[in-house]
C-alpha cells in the first residue's frame, strides 16, 4: 500500500513538472501564430489602403493618407524609443608610423590612435541641423574639432553656418583627415594651415549662382577667428583678429561619367597683433574625375596657394611716448605651395595613387627666402568593407633644412554607428 | 572667323534662356533612379520634366552625387526616392541643395516606400557583423512590378497635391499606366509560369521581390553576408550547393564583377545571367516596361 502511494505521489509530481514544459511549447506555437497573424493583418491593411488610394485617384478624389508606412520596423511605443537621439558615429583612425628622424615625435615609430572621432548630428527643426565632432587621441588632449549649426533655405537659396567648422576653401581643407586619399594632409595644408587641417570658429554663407548654362557655380563667403591649425604658419597666433575667406566653385559634366571642377579661393588674415590683413592668399584648385565603372574611378586633383605676406610692418617704439609704432618698409614676400594628386580606384576594394608636394616655407631663413619642402608620396588602399579601410603609404620628403625624411605609414580606419555618404 | 565665333557665342547665350523657358511651366522632378524617373514620366506625361541622379550602370548605394546633381535638386519641385536607407547619399544631397521643402518628410519629398509590403524587416537587434544590413527591411522593392501600382498611385497623388491644375491629366495617365501594367503582368506571369518553385542563386540580396513575384526560391548568395565580397571558401561551398541542388540560374546586376559567377557557371552548368535593377543598366531596357520585359524574358530562358 505504501509502495502504491509512493508511486502515485511520484506520478503526480512528474505530471506537475511536465505541465509547464507543455505550456511553454504551446505558448511558443501560439506566439508564432500571433506573429504570423499580425503580419497578415498588416499586409491586408496595406493592401486595402493601397486599393482605396488607387480607387480614389482613379475617381479623381484625393486619396486618404497611409496610416502605416512601408518604412520602419514594427510600430508601437517601444520601437519609437530613442527616435529623438541624434545620429551618432565613431571613426577610429589608427596609424603605424616608421619615421627616419630619431626624435620622439607624435606617433613616430609606434602604433597610435591618431584620432578617434565621436560624431553627432541631427536636425534641429525643419530648417536647420546641428553637427559636432569631438576628437580624442592617444597623444593629445580631447578637442572640439567641429560644432556648427547649419541653417538651410535662407534668401537666394543660401545656406549659413555658425560655430566651428571646416571652411569651404579648396578641396583638401573641407575634408576630414580620415576621409582623405592619403594618410596625411598635403604638405601645403600641413605647413600653411595646420598638421590636422584647418578648423576654425566663425560664420559663413554658401550661395548657388544659377546661370543659364550647364555649368554649376557656388560661392562661399565667411569670417573666421584668426590663427592657424596645429603648427600652421600662415597667419599669426592671435585669434581675435579675424580671417576672411571666399571661394567660388565651378563644375561641369564633361560627359555622363566625367566631371571637371575648378575653384578659386581667397583668404585674408593677420600675421601679428595689429588688426590689418597683411596676409593674402589666393588658391586655385582643379579636379577631374572619371568614373569608368561601378566603384572604379580615376581622379586627378591639384591645388596651389599663392601667399602674399606684407612683411612691411616693422615694430618700433616712439622715442617720446614709448608707444608701439609700425613702419612700412614695403617688403612683401611671395610664397607658394601646392600639390598634385592622382588617385586610381581600380577595383571596388582597391585603390592606389601618388601625390607630389612642393611648398615654400613661411619662416624661411633670411639667407634663403625661397627654400621649401618637396614631397613624393605613394599609397595603396584596401577597402575591407564599407566601414573598414587599410592603407599603406611611403613618403619621401626633401626638407628645406637640408635633411631628408622617409616615412612608412600603415593606417587603419574603422567606423561604427551613423551611416551617411557625405558629398565631397 | 572671329566674327562667326562671336555670332555663335551670342546665339548660344540667347538659346540657353529660350531652352529654359521651354521647360518653364513644367514641374521639375528629380528621382534618384531611372526606374523612379520613368514612373514619374509615365504618370506626369507632358507636365513634368524629370532628371535622375544615379547612373543605372552603377550600384545605387555607392553613388557619389555631383555638383550638377545638387543644382538639379535645388531647382526641383519634387524629389522622389526609395525612402529607406539604400541611398546613403540622399540626405547629404538634399542638404547640399538646401531647400527644406525637399528634405525627408517635407512637402515636396516623395518617399516611394509608403504602402509597400517590405520583406526582411529586422525584428531583433542589428549589428554590422551581419554585413550591410538595412534598418527598415530589404529596400529593393522596385523589383516586383506589382509594387509599381502603389508607387504610381503615390506619384499621382503627390503630383496632384503640388500641381492641382494637372489633376485630370495625372488621373488619366495613372489609369492608362495601370491598365497597361495589368496586361503586362498577365503576360509576364504567363511567360514565367514554368519558373514558379524553382531555385536560383543570386549575387546580392537584391532579387527577393522579383523572386517573390515569380514564386522563385533563393537560399544562397555569392556574398556570404550582404555587401561582403565572396571568399574562395564561400565560392567552393556555393559550387557544391549548386551541383547538389541542380540550380539552373545564377542572377546578378550588370555592375558586379562577373568573374566569380562565370567560373561557378562554367563548373556547374548553371547559367549566369544579368537581371537588371534599373532601366538602362543593359541596352534595350530604357523604360519601365522594356526593363521588366528584359528581366522576365531572361529568367524565363535561363530556367527553361
Amino acid at each position: 500500500m505504501k509502495r502504491f502511494l509512493t508511486t502515485v505521489v511520484l506520478c503526480v509530481l512528474c505530471a506537475l513538472a511536465e505541465a509547464p514544459r507543455a505550456h511553454a511549447g504551446e505558448i511558443e506555437v501560439l506566439s508564432a501564430q500571433v506573429k504570423e497573424l499580425s503580419t497578415l493583418v498588416q499586409d491586408l491593411s496595406l493592401t486595402v489602403q493601397n486599393q482605396q488610394r488607387e480607387i480614389a485617384l482613379l475617381k479623381g478624389r484625393t486619396p486618404p493618407p497611409f496610416t502605416t508606412s512601408g518604412a520602419g520596423p514594427a510600430s508601437g511605443a517601444r520601437s519609437l524609443q530613442g527616435r529623438w537621439n541624434p545620429d551618432i558615429g565613431v571613426v577610429a583612425d589608427t596609424v603605424f608610423k616608421l619615421d627616419s628622424p630619431r626624435e620622439d615625435a607624435e606617433g613616430a615609430d609606434r602604433v597610435s590612435v591618431r584620432e578617434a572621432e565621436l560624431v553627432f548630428g541631427s536636425a534641429v527643426d525643419p530648417y536647420s541641423r546641428l553637427d559636432a565632432t569631438i576628437s580624442f587621441s592617444d597623444f593629445e588632449e580631447a578637442g572640439l574639432e567641429e560644432a556648427h549649426y547649419t541653417h538651410f533655405g535662407l534668401p537666394w537659396n543660401m545656406t549659413g553656418r555658425v560655430g566651428r567648422f571646416k571652411p569651404n576653401v579648396g578641396k583638401a581643407i573641407p575634408v576630414h583627415r580620415d576621409s582623405l586619399d592619403t594618410v596625411d594632409e598635403p604638405l601645403v595644408i600641413q605647413r600653411y594651415f595646420g598638421l590636422e587641417g584647418y578648423n576654425k570658429s566663425g560664420a559663413d554663407l554658401k550661395m548657388p549662382i544659377d546661370l543659364p548654362w550647364a555649368m554649376t557655380h557656388e560661392a562661399s563667403l565667411g569670417l573666421l577667428e584668426g590663427g592657424n591649425g596645429e603648427d600652421g604658419t600662415l597667419f599669426g597666433e592671435t585669434r581675435r583678429h579675424p580671417t576672411g575667406y571666399s571661394h567660388l566653385k565651378n563644375y561641369v559634366d564633361l560627359n555622363d561619367t566625367t566631371g571637371l571642377e575648378l575653384g578659386v579661393s581667397h583668404l585674408a588674415g593677420s600675421r601679428d597683433d595689429d588688426a590689418t590683413f597683411e596676409v593674402n592668399v589666393i588658391g586655385v584648385d582643379g579636379t577631374v574625375i572619371w568614373r569608368f565603372a561601378n566603384q572604379r574611378y580615376f581622379k586627378l586633383q591639384n591645388e596651389v596657394f599663392n601667399v602674399n605676406r606684407a612683411e612691411s610692418f616693422v615694430e618700433g617704439a616712439d622715442a617720446g611716448t614709448g608707444d608701439l609704432i609700425y613702419e612700412d618698409v614695403d617688403d612683401n614676400r611671395h610664397l607658394w605651395g601646392g600639390y598634385l594628386l592622382a588617385d586610381l580606384r581600380f577595383h571596388p576594394q582597391w585603390a592606389t595613387g601618388f601625390r607630389f608636394d612642393r611648398v615654400m616655407i613661411v619662416d624661411a631663413p633670411a639667407e634663403d627666402p625661397h627654400s621649401g619642402d618637396t614631397g613624393y608620396t605613394g599609397y595603396l588602399t584596401f577597402y575591407q568593407s564599407e566601414f573598414a579601410r587599410w592603407r599603406a603609404q611611403f613618403s619621401h620628403f626633401d626638407l628645406s633644412n637640408g635633411g631628408d625624411d622617409n616615412q612608412v605609414l600603415i593606417q587603419g580606419t574603422f567606423a561604427i554607428g551613423e551611416h551617411k555618404h557625405k558629398l565631397t | 572667323m572671329r566674327k562667326s565665333f562671336l555670332i555663335a557665342l551670342t546665339a548660344c547665350l540667347l538659346c540657353a534662356p529660350v531652352r529654359d523657358a521651354a521647360a518653364a511651366g513644367k514641374l521639375n522632378v528629380v528621382a534618384t533612379t531611372t526606374l523612379f524617373a520613368d514612373l514619374v514620366r509615365q504618370v506626369g506625361g507632358e507636365r513634368v520634366s524629370v532628371k535622375h541622379v544615379a547612373q543605372p550602370k552603377f550600384n545605387i548605394h555607392f553613388i557619389q552625387p555631383r555638383p550638377s546633381d545638387v543644382k538639379n535638386v535645388r531647382n526641383a519641385d519634387l524629389f522622389v526616392f526609395y525612402g529607406l536607407d539604400i541611398e546613403a547619399w540622399a540626405d547629404p544631397l538634399l542638404e547640399a541643395a538646401g531647400k527644406p521643402d525637399l528634405f525627408r518628410g517635407g512637402a515636396r519629398n516623395l518617399d516611394l516606400s509608403a504602402g509597400i509590403r517590405l520583406l526582411e524587416v529586422p525584428s531583433g537587434p542589428l549589428s554590422r557583423s551581419m554585413g550591410d544590413m538595412h534598418l527598415f527591411g530589404n529596400p529593393h522593392y522596385q523589383m516586383n512590378p506589382e509594387n509599381a501600382r502603389i508607387m504610381a498611385a503615390n506619384i499621382a497623388a503627390k503630383l496632384k497635391e503640388i500641381d492641382s491644375a494637372g489633376a485630370e491629366t495625372y488621373g488619366r495617365n495613372l489609369a492608362d499606366f495601370l491598365s497597361k501594367l495589368d496586361a503586362k503582368i498577365a503576360e509576364w506571369k504567363a511567360l514565367c509560369l514554368h519558373c514558379s518553385g524553382k531555385e536560383i542563386v543570386s549575387y546580392h540580396k537584391d532579387i527577393l521581390y522579383f523572386a517573390d513575384f515569380l514564386g522563385l526560391t533563393v537560399e544562397q548568395y555569392f556574398e556570404p553576408k550582404p555587401g561582403i565580397p565572396p571568399t574562395p571558401k564561400h565560392l567552393s561551398l556555393l559550387e557544391s550547393y549548386i551541383k547538389e541542388k541542380n540550380v539552373k540560374a545564377i542572377v546578378m546586376p550588370a555592375y558586379y564583377s562577373r568573374s566569380g559567377p562565370d567560373v561557378i557557371s562554367a563548373r556547374t552548368g548553371s547559367k549566369a545571367v544579368i537581371i537588371c535593377q534599373n532601366p538602362g543598366e543593359v541596352e534595350g531596357t530604357g523604360d519601365f516596361f522594356s526593363f521588366f520585359d528584359y528581366n522576365f524574358k531572361t529568367i524565363a530562358e535561363a530556367l527553361r
